[in-house]
């Protein structure tokens, strides 16, 4: 039966776990107090380290929390990560997404740094700043950098966060013995979609929307085994979900798929989402990763990898590219689908267009359709927030009152 | 060159049956050899990508499940302007070079917008019958596609 206006906004009866208040993907404010609370006090993959390979190769990051970084690879093979801000003028010291600086010299006043963060110029020193100020004050700001679970090249821009390995704990449990060999990024392309970033996150940390996948329906879903992949929650909002054998010569033009990834079983799909918005996805022959970037409530910039193993003959990598592509290239069946998906949760979920509850209350054992995954997620936000996912406003509400 | 008009022609027609969504007049336009790609140079990663690629049988797949699949229904414009016409293989091909953009009108009230700026690069068997498409390499500048397409350039 079709609902009145109270009705709509009544609360869903559910517990309070099991919806979240649509305010939580479009409220500015609420974005704002994400990026201070949330992506500014946890670990953010910013690029693999296949992307720097050689001393003084850097490449720059939009961090999610505001701040433009770049990675730099030192003489040392040290990688480390800064703020790309000029110390001097606040200007951008690297404009290229990737390069090779042995010295970052400013375009604007000329001072220059060396992939280590330190000064190593000032243009004209003495004779405008005499003894009041030197290099030795003007070093970039350095953020915390590590490497691992795959090769990726993780930051923090909290200076008294945990450690990585704290921060990922067991999650990646199902992957570990799929990451040893050396990887490489094959395919890179970015998307900008007007929906919020934990909507993307909740897309890739749910099954059920395999209805909206052809592809998914017919090689997965009415195959064996597909009901019986569970979720499993982690630590710090991270969850996995595990794999099963999927059919996809059941997809009419499938190409026969040889290649595989080590230690995955053929057919095989694993998949870890790392809190707030990094996805591993492994299946068939492709390892992808996902990085949510949210540029504002209802708007998110995701860069999408794509990576095989650095050993791959030509032929391999020629594999690994067509079975990325048929279902994840911008081009393929499935992320238009997963993106089509959000822009229209984007388009429903803005303020005052009436929409007001999202439910997450479907319960089947954790098993693939099983809602707990983002009930997962949204347990550590709630908690990172100090809001209820549920009732965001129950504070302000009780001040006020 | 005498087929030069119909070489064109050719590459002109191959945009407006993809704009009409005539799948198989477009395949008509290929040769049984023909093979596709979109390519694009990143140079975030610093490498040649190929975003999709298929033979003639795949193109006839790629469209045949396209009712099965969700796609955002927004109409292409395809607008070709050829540039260069080389004679290949003592005139048995022709190697095409011409710059393509590609337009979205929305369904919703019909603003358009420029979707996707490319170099589509051609080579075109030319036979007594009239030339038909070997190859075709939509060469793209643009990689920014929001949330994407199901059906190629």
């Amino acid at each position: 039966m079709a609902r009145n206006s109270v009705e709509w906004e009544e609360k869903p009866n559910f517990p309070s776990t099991h919806y979240v208040d649509t305010g939580i993907y479009t409220d500015e404010k609420i974005f704002r107090e994400e990026q201070e609370k949330v992506f500014n006090k946890v670990w953010i993959i910013a690029c693999h380290e296949s992307e720097l390979p050689n001393a003084f190769d850097y490449r720059t990051f939009s961090h999610p929390g505001g701040a433009p970084l770049f990675v730099v690879r030192g003489e040392d093979m040290k990688v480390r990560t800064f703020y790309n801000i000029c110390p001097h003028r606040g200007n951008t010291l690297l404009y290229d997404p990737v390069g090779n600086a042995k010295r970052i010299t400013c375009i604007f006043h000329a001072w220059s740094f060396n992939a280590k963060g330190d000064c190593i110029e000032i243009s004209r020193e003495k004779q405008g700043y005499q003894e009041r100020f030197s290099c030795d004050k003007a070093g970039l700001r350095e953020v915390k950098t590590g490497i691992g679970y795959g090769g990726f090249v993780w930051v923090n821009v909290d200076d008294d966060s945990c450690s990585l390995s704290e921060y990922v704990g067991d999650a990646m449990g199902l992957l570990d013995e799929h990451l040893s060999e050396p990887m490489e990024v094959f395919h890179y392309h970015k998307a900008v979609v007007n929906t919020n970033y934990k909507l993307w996150h909740d897309t890739n940390s749910e099954f059920y929307h395999d209805y909206m996948h052809y592809f998914n329906r017919i090689t997965g879903m009415i195959q064996p085994g597909y009901f019986d992949r569970k979720y499993t929650g982690f630590p710090n909002g991270h969850a996995s979900v595990g794999s099963m054998a999927i059919k996809y010569d059941a997809y009419e033009g499938s190409k026969k798929r040889g290649v595989g990834w080590p230690g995955l079983a053929p057919g095989g799909w694993v998949l870890i989402d790392m809190f707030p918005g990094m996805t591993y996805n492994l299946r068939t022959s492709v390892l992808r990763m996902d990085t949510a970037i949210p540029l504002g409530p209802n708007k998110l910039l995701i860069e999408f990898r794509g990576l095989g193993l650095k050993s791959d003959t030509p032929e391999q990598r020629a594999e690994r590219v067509r079975d990325h592509n048929q279902i994840w290239g911008p081009f393929g069946r499935n992320l238009h689908e997963d993106l089509l998906g959000v822009h229209g949760q984007g388009l429903a979920m803005q303020e005052r267009s009436g929409s007001k509850w999202v439910i997450h209350g479907r319960e089947e054992n954790m098993t693939i359709h099983d809602e707990g995954g983002m009930r997962h997620f949204y347990a550590e936000w709630s908690k990172l927030m100090g809001r209820k996912a549920h009732a965001p406003y129950a504070d302000e509400a009780a001040a006020v009152a | 060159m005498k087929s030069r008009q119909s070489i064109e022609d050719l590459i002109y027609k191959s945009c407006l049956v993809l704009d009409d969504k005539n799948f198989g007049g477009y395949l008509e336009l290929c040769d049984t050899a023909f093979h596709y790609a979109i390519t694009a140079y990143s140079p975030e990663i610093r490498k040649e990508m190929i975003w999709l690629e298929h033979d003639r049988e795949g193109m006839k797949s790629l469209f045949a499940n396209l009712p099965k699949h969700n796609s955002d229904h927004s109409p292409l414009s395809r607008h070709a302007t050829v540039y260069l016409v080389e004679e290949q293989d003592e005139g048995r091909k022709a190697k095409v070079t011409s710059a393509l953009q590609v337009f979205k009108t929305s369904l919703d009230g019909g603003a358009t917008e420029l979707f996707a700026v490319a170099k589509m690069i051609d080579m075109v068997q030319l036979t007594p019958e009239g030339p038909k498409l070997l190859d075709r390499n939509i060469r793209l500048e643009t990689r920014m596609f929001g949330i994407g397409y199901h059906i190629p350039f």
